[in-house]
């Protein structure tokens, strides 16, 4: 029984190691993977503008942007089916993370950056809806007889609690991911207190100090520049306000870690093809989650925004990493 | 890592000095290298308080940053009546903001995220009698000082931090006025309490810091309560007691440390369980259970000895009737 296990572990080993071979030779060879003219420009990239990253691939910097937009354009009708069967379902389970550790308070603002289908606005919108049900079940229950004075009271605050009701903004910079989650938001019929922006995490359009929380779930390893966004995110949020940032990250044990290197590289991108039909793109996203810095790193990097208090929670191992950072 | 962030913090700040010093102070806000407004709370109240101070930032002497560290140390303390923020002033404190994290140590801002934190569950007292001791009690307590309740998120005990923080402030309070009187005891101006009475006093102040949160206090002793609570509750109550004795004169060195702190403990607790459902003017019935306990408690000691002095009567007592019986049986004599 255990030689057979230590059969099939190698076997696993051998196939991801020659898969991730395969990857790290196309990008070499720079003709396997189709990509076209892009590579060539790399190649004759005497322009002056720095490289970055787009998966295990180099690419201007001015080009990454532009090539993660067709990524999400082509991926966004199938973006939550594929999330579903990427991670079995536990993504629901990181993002309701999110939230309870968010714990928001009635009455706060929130941004969703990169936000796309809504997935942590809908969440959050519930959330705090239930807690606002939560305290007025408390209030009444302690004020079953009421004297008139308190009556009289609750007539002229009833129009104050309106004002502070909360808010949620989900801002992308992709269309077709904002309007996939509008029709997700329309057949929940969720519509008060959502909004819906297009804009850019590295120049966003909002003014200073407008909102209580930001957060960006899966969406700051596809920015081209990390500290940009990071200082976007200090400059819109209010003293006092929390940065918290949901992230696939280094997985800190080895067994796990040979595990989900195997299920990244045979599996996702096998399942893009035959759900969405779209190989490349699951490609790029296991590549890109390679690349992007681990725990600690980006912690690291949060607190040279301005950032305080900064915290991160390692969720399933250390798959995905939960980062919490202060403005004070 | 800690050398690094501080270079690149005292980079930054570099940086950030060259761009006030191009730029009037009265201009608006700059990039985000200044946004250093967690310094801003504590610096404005030292800018209204030290109006005659200029608010430039171009002179680097070492002597100007121990007055803004030493003010900052000052407006943190008299925090309590914050107002609102005046941009001016805040504007022309960050001159001095870029400059304490010149000085690069960052000891010094770990030690004003503590006070920060201080300072909103200190608001937040406030609140408990309205939200109980909660979340929603901090959210609110933030929000009065200017900053977002999603600060609240700082405080990963929740209820539990607020509740320890005015626990561990009501114990400073009652050393500071025993340190008090004893300072007037050594100068001669006071006399020396007998060792009830001074128990009584010390833990009816004591009690008597809980009276405008009796509402809810005992939705506090149940937090206290909770498993992961229990050490530091224990750790408060403990040095709460130790320091109540050790006002009190005791010196001991043997078993009596420990049964002394034991039956004071007791005392504490079960005062503090009769005042919660206490309904009497003033806690009367709460002042008397406290009287009679502390009596029990001399009367014990006090019999005790008695029953150890009869105990030894007794035993000499029988001794002496049986050499009596041996004398008058005969069995004594030496033939």
């Amino acid at each position: 029984m255990a030689a057979s296990m230590r059969l099939l572990f190698r076997r696993v080993i051998r196939l991801s190691h020659r898969n991730i071979n395969v990857t790290a030779a196309g990008v070499s060879r720079g003709s396997g993977c189709c990509w076209g003219p892009s590579t060539c420009r790399c190649f004759s990239d005497a322009a002056g503008d720095s490289s970055t990253h787009f998966g295990f691939e180099t690419v201007p910097e001015t080009e990454k942007a532009k090539r993660v937009y067709k990524v999400f354009e082509n991926v966004a009708q199938k973006y939550d089916v594929m999330n579903d069967a990427m991670s079995l379902g536990i993504h629901r389970v990181w993002k309701d993370m999110l939230l309870h550790v968010m714990h928001p308070q009635p009455g706060v603002q929130l941004l969703d950056v990169a936000g796309g289908t809504g997935d942590i606005a809908f969440r959050f919108l519930e959330y705090v809806r239930s807690q606002q049900e939560r305290q007025k079940r408390r209030a009444s229950r302690s004020m079953q007889t009421p004297s008139w004075q308190d009556i009289s009271n609750n007539y002229s605050t009833e129009d104050v609690v309106e004002s502070q009701e909360s808010r949620a903004v989900v801002c992308d910079i992709n269309k077709e991911m904002l309007k996939v989650g509008k029709q997700k938001a329309d057949s929940l019929g969720v519509s008060a207190g959502l909004s819906w922006v297009v804009g850019d995490a590295e120049e966003l359009p909002f003014d200073d100090d407008q909102f209580d929380i930001y957060t960006i779930a899966f969406g700051i390893r596809n920015v081209t520049h990390i500290d940009q966004a990071l200082q976007e995110a200090l400059r819109v949020l209010k003293p006092g306000g929390r940065f918290m940032c949901l992230e696939f990250s280094k997985v800190t044990n080895p067994v796990l870690a040979r595990l989900y290197d195997a299920y990244s590289f045979q599996m996702i991108p096998v399942l893009g093809e035959v759900i969405a039909g779209d190989w490349k793109s699951y490609q790029y996203l296991v590549e890109s989650i390679r690349k992007f810095p681990d725990q600690e790193e980006f912690k690291g990097m949060i607190e040279d925004a301005g950032f305080y208090c900064v915290q991160y929670y390692n969720l399933t191992g250390g798959v995905v990493a939960l980062h919490s950072g202060f403005k004070l | 890592m800690a050398a690094l962030l501080r270079g690149l913090r005292a980079g930054r700040a570099l940086r950030g000095l060259c761009s006030v010093v191009a730029a009037p102070p009265a201009a608006n806000p700059q990039g985000s290298s200044l946004r250093r407004s967690f310094h801003c709370a504590a610096l404005r109240l030292q800018d209204e308080s030290k109006s005659d101070k200029p608010p430039s930032s171009s002179s680097t002497t070492y002597h100007e940053h121990y007055q803004a560290h030493s003010a900052e140390q000052d407006a943190a303390a008299a925090s309590q009546d914050d107002s609102t923020s005046d941009p001016a002033a805040e504007e022309a404190s960050r001159p001095n903001t870029s400059y304490q994290d010149q000085s690069g140590e960052q000891g010094e801002e770990y030690e004003t995220e503590e006070q920060l934190q201080a300072r909103i569950l200190i608001a937040a007292l406030e609140f408990v009698p309205l939200h109980g001791w909660s979340m929603e009690a901090i959210a609110a307590g933030a929000e009065t000082l200017g900053l977002s309740s999603a600060s609240t998120g700082m405080f990963y005990n929740g209820a539990g931090d607020l509740v320890l923080h005015f626990i561990s402030q009501c114990n400073s309070q009652l050393t500071e006025i025993l340190a008090e009187q004893h300072k007037q005891v050594q100068l001669g101006q006071a006399e020396q309490k007998r060792t009830a009475d001074f128990l009584r006093d010390a833990v009816e102040t004591r009690l008597r810091m809980h009276i405008p949160y009796i509402e809810s206090w005992p939705q506090a002793m149940s937090i206290l309560l909770l498993p992961h609570n229990i050490p530091n509750s224990l750790k408060h109550l403990s040095s709460l007691v130790d320091d109540i004795w050790f006002y009190a004169g005791d010196r001991s060195t043997d078993m009596n440390w420990y049964t002394k702190r034991a039956a004071l403990t007791g005392i504490y607790n079960t005062t503090e369980l009769v005042m919660v459902q206490d309904s009497s003017p003033d806690f009367q019935d709460t002042w008397n259970f406290l009287d009679n306990r502390i009596q029990d408690v001399v009367n014990m000691s006090t019999t005790a000895k008695q029953v150890q002095s009869t105990g030894e009567a007794v035993v000499q007592g029988l001794v002496g009737a049986a050499v009596t019986l041996k004398n008058l049986t005969g069995l004594n004599q030496k033939r």
